[in-house]
């Protein structure tokens, strides 16, 4: 990272950044199986970048579900299709906000953290007493951290999906009074398990996750190790894991629906 | 150790609470849900109509879910719909005359098969039959009836064409149906725009047979159903002279947005002056009935 | 500069630096640096601040890689070595890091068994009593079960230092062992120093600029400036060799063949002062 940049180079930085991150993923892939005797960090990690995200992820799931259950009862009402609120809020969801939504608080929640925890394990020389010991730090540090991100994502998806049925479930029924029966029969009868749960949920989420893991993984990696570099490379984080998502949420709509 | 063990706990907490979000995503609010229940037992009914009626969708009994449609299937040399029913075991007594009717949940919801019980002592076995059955109601044909649609357009021989100005013609298109008391009498021939009284001048075709046409009579733009294309609709005036080829209706009446007829019916708002669409001020409710008011 | 070709194991010398030649960035780093480090001695190196006295050591582990010449640990050239066996060199190999390097996630026990969990599938009792007995040698075993953020910086330094030495290695290479100390914690480090290469003849290489310090443990001493060793010999007779560069150093004089001043273009001219300033 030299200072002085043109601003004619930024779009060659920008090319050379994802390719040093595409192979960075693959020295990551390379280190997985070695990074298979650390599996007790892997359990730790997800507990870092998954547990402790679960809070986050269901108040935000709720209120995603209620705001959506306010909002489209009034629209359905126009047209007098109140019974319809169930499916629709949890199409609505399943196929977008559901993976969208908990990918953009993942990158600001774990992503974050992730980056600031490598950058500064790299700033206080931890990484280079790894290689000391004789430990790789890409299959010790950086690949649990990759496959944490990977196995949570879709789990904390779930979570949101639920919480925001529940949430869509809450105003619609108890409050607007949709009948609880029409609800869901309207729900079960519209949202496919396959189509909506497995491939949007699941497969879009497990996406973002390995996406977000490996930009967060990455960005502390190859940090200045300096307290200005981590703190410039936590925000990249953010930035680059929120463009990568919402990016590759069209491509991979286009291809799974 | 103990710090690694009660991560692994957390852990392990947090990957069994995904999971059962997932089998909760999975099993309760997708189709899944409807292929899971009791013992059932299945009865055939037959339909002239099915409409949109699909598989797995609800079998209900005074508004409650008791099965699903299991299959929809058309028996060969017969124009009805063969429809089974999976019903619990549970709600095993129907009786032997009971009424199976295709209903709508709503104006935009699914269609259900619903039961309404008879007074026989004797059920309805397993693999029976219910003989009383009402078809589906098409929402187009409610409408129409309701609007004043017809069905589509017959075939036409010899024609005469006539005018009518509109001030808005909607989604009228060349070629849409020309009907007179729900009956397609002719088509429309050509939509151009006037240059001279900067509205829309619309020629129709009308068949030879319907040369008894009062000159006075209306012309009204209506829509058959509630996404159906639009049509005009000649109303006979009381004149003594018939319309011939090359002349001009003057009394019209333009297109009315479908969504402001729809919403006002459905939403019941008060009667309004509906003058942002068309320059009559009818509500829905009044329909076409209603004599037209011409604007020149 | 006898025998460049192998150093035998059971040759005085551990590690043998010959003809070393780096360049980072344009700047010559080692210029044809040679160098013999004996075993079970403790050795220092000193110099000028950057002159690469931490990079030499990076050497010596494989951080880093000449781009001439060889490096030979124990009879093994490291710059040749795969990735795998280099990692089997470093478990016996320990580093202690200028600011310790201790892992923030983990407390101190689990800081020094860290390379006993990563590399051995010891039962849990032995890895216990191993990681006891070097906390005790450092003297923290009291502290095991902080963390490294409730650690001062000598005690964490003597936690690094056990966690250096708990597979008994054949090497320790300090990187500036008492920077940030104060007396008493740099007194405890140079005894540690000091008894670990007397009880377990340890070979020690010992970056510092602390030349009390050093003179009371070090055997032997090279002082390298400007990628060349400029003057060796043990601490009694290495002051007095007479050469400018340790007159400089050991008397600490602030110009001599260390400039004070950093290269520059002509002051005068850089001032305006003198004609032909642009």
């Amino acid at each position: 990272m030299s200072a002085q940049v043109g601003r004619e180079n930024v779009v060659l930085q920008s090319l050379a950044q994802i390719g040093a991150c595409g192979l960075f993923l693959l020295r990551i892939l390379a280190a997985l199986p070695r990074s298979l005797r650390h599996a007790g960090e892997t359990v730790r990690q997800l507990w870092f970048v998954g547990a402790m995200s679960l809070i986050i992820i269901m108040t935000c799931g709720l209120f995603v579900g209620l705001v959506l259950g306010l909002q489209l009862y009034y629209v359905l009402a126009i047209f007098g299709g109140t019974s319809a609120t169930g499916s629709v809020v949890a199409l609505a969801i399943y196929r977008e906000l559901g993976p969208v939504v908990t990918g953009l608080l993942f990158a600001g929640r774990a992503g974050t953290s992730i980056t600031a925890e490598i950058g500064l394990m790299r700033a206080t020389d931890q990484i280079a007493a790894m290689e000391m010991m004789a430990v790789d730090p890409i299959a010790y540090v950086a690949a649990p951290r990759f496959l944490a991100g990977l196995i949570a994502m879709p789990l904390l998806c779930c979570v949101f999906c639920a919480m925001g049925i529940f949430g869509g479930h809450l105003v619609g029924v108890s409050w607007l009074g949709v009948d609880n029966g029409t609800f869901w029969s309207n729900m079960t009868a519209n949202v496919d398990l396959w189509k909506d749960v497995i491939n949007s949920v699941i497969w879009k989420s497990a996406a973002f996750g390995a996406v977000i893991s490996l930009i967060a993984v990455f960005q502390g990696y190859t940090t200045a190790p300096t307290s200005e570099g981590v703190a410039y490379a936590t925000t990249r984080t953010v930035v680059a894991s929120s463009i990568a998502i919402l990016a590759l949420d069209f491509v991979l709509t286009a291809f799974l629906m | 150790m103990s710090q690694r063990k009660s991560y692994a706990v957390g852990t392990g907490l947090f990957i069994v609470l995904g999971f059962a979000a997932l089998a909760y995503l999975a099993t309760q609010t997708t189709s899944v849900a409807n292929s899971h229940q009791g013992v059932s037992y299945t009865v055939d009914a037959q339909f002239a109509n099915v409409g949109q009626l699909k598989e797995g969708a609800p079998v209900k009994v005074a508004g409650v879910r008791v099965g699903q449609v299991q299959s929809i299937a058309l028996e060969p040399g017969k124009d009805v719909a063969d429809v089974t029913l999976s019903i619990d075991k549970k709600y095993a007594q129907i009786p032997t005359d009971s009424v199976a009717t295709i209903y709508t949940s709503g104006l935009l919801g699914d269609q259900y098969v619903g039961v309404q019980f008879g007074g026989a002592k004797t059920y309805v076995a397993n693999g029976g039959h219910i003989g009383l059955t009402k078809s589906t109601q098409p929402l187009e044909d409610m409408l129409g009836k309701f609007l004043g649609g017809g069905s589509a357009a017959d075939a036409i021989g010899g024609t005469y064409s006539v005018t009518a100005n509109f001030t808005n013609v909607g989604a009228l298109a060349v070629g849409a149906p020309v009907k007179m008391a729900g009956v397609a009498i002719g088509s429309v021939a050509s939509v151009k725009a006037d240059p001279v009284k900067l509205n829309a001048l619309v020629t129709m075709d009308i068949d030879k047979k319907y040369s008894q046409i009062p000159d006075d009579s209306a012309a009204a733009i209506f829509t058959s159903g509630l996404i159906g294309s639009q049509y005009v609709a000649i109303q006979p005036g009381g004149s003594p002279n018939s319309l011939k080829d090359g002349d001009q209706l003057i009394l019209t009446q333009s297109a009315v947005q479908l969504e402001d007829l729809i919403g006002k019916f459905l939403v019941s708002g008060s009667p309004n002056s509906g003058s942002n669409a068309g320059n009559n001020g009818n509500n829905a409710n009044n329909g076409p009935s209603n004599s037209p008011a011409g604007k020149h | 500069m006898t025998d460049p070709v192998h150093a035998k194991p059971d040759d005085r010398t551990l590690v043998r630096i010959r003809g070393l030649t780096t360049v980072l960035s344009g700047k010559t780093v080692f210029d044809k640096l040679d160098m013999d480090i004996p075993r079970g001695k403790v050795t220092a190196i000193m110099g000028p601040s950057g002159t690469g006295k931490t990079t030499l050591l990076k050497h010596i582990t494989g951080q880093m890689r000449g781009d001439v010449g060889e490096v030979r640990v124990d009879g093994l050239n490291v710059p040749e070595l795969s990735r795998d066996e280099l990692f089997e060199l470093r478990e016996r190999i320990g580093y202690l890091f200028q600011n310790s390097a201790l892992l923030t996630d983990f407390d101190v026990f689990e800081n020094v068994a860290f390379p006993l969990r990563q590399h051995t599938k010891l039962p849990e009792v032995l890895i216990r009593n191993i990681v006891l007995t070097k906390l005790q040698a450092v003297g923290l075993r009291g502290a095991a079960s902080l963390t490294p953020s409730e650690l001062s910086g000598g005690m964490a330094r003597r936690v690094a230092l056990a966690r250096a030495i708990v597979f008994d290695p054949m090497l320790i290479l300090y990187d500036e062992p008492f920077v940030g100390l104060d007396p008493i914690a740099l007194n405890q480090v140079l005894k540690l120093i000091r008894t670990l290469n007397e009880t377990l003849g340890i070979t020690s290489v010992l970056v510092a600029h602390e030349l009390e310090a050093i003179k009371q443990v070090a055997d032997h001493i090279y002082l390298i400036a400007n990628g060349k060793v400029v003057a060796q010999g043990d601490p009694k007779t290495i002051a007095d060799d007479g050469s400018p560069w340790t007159r400089q150093f050991f008397g600490g004089d602030a110009d001599g063949p260390v400039p004070f001043q950093y290269p520059a273009d002509d002051y005068a001219q850089a001032l305006g002062f003198k004609q032909g300033a642009a």
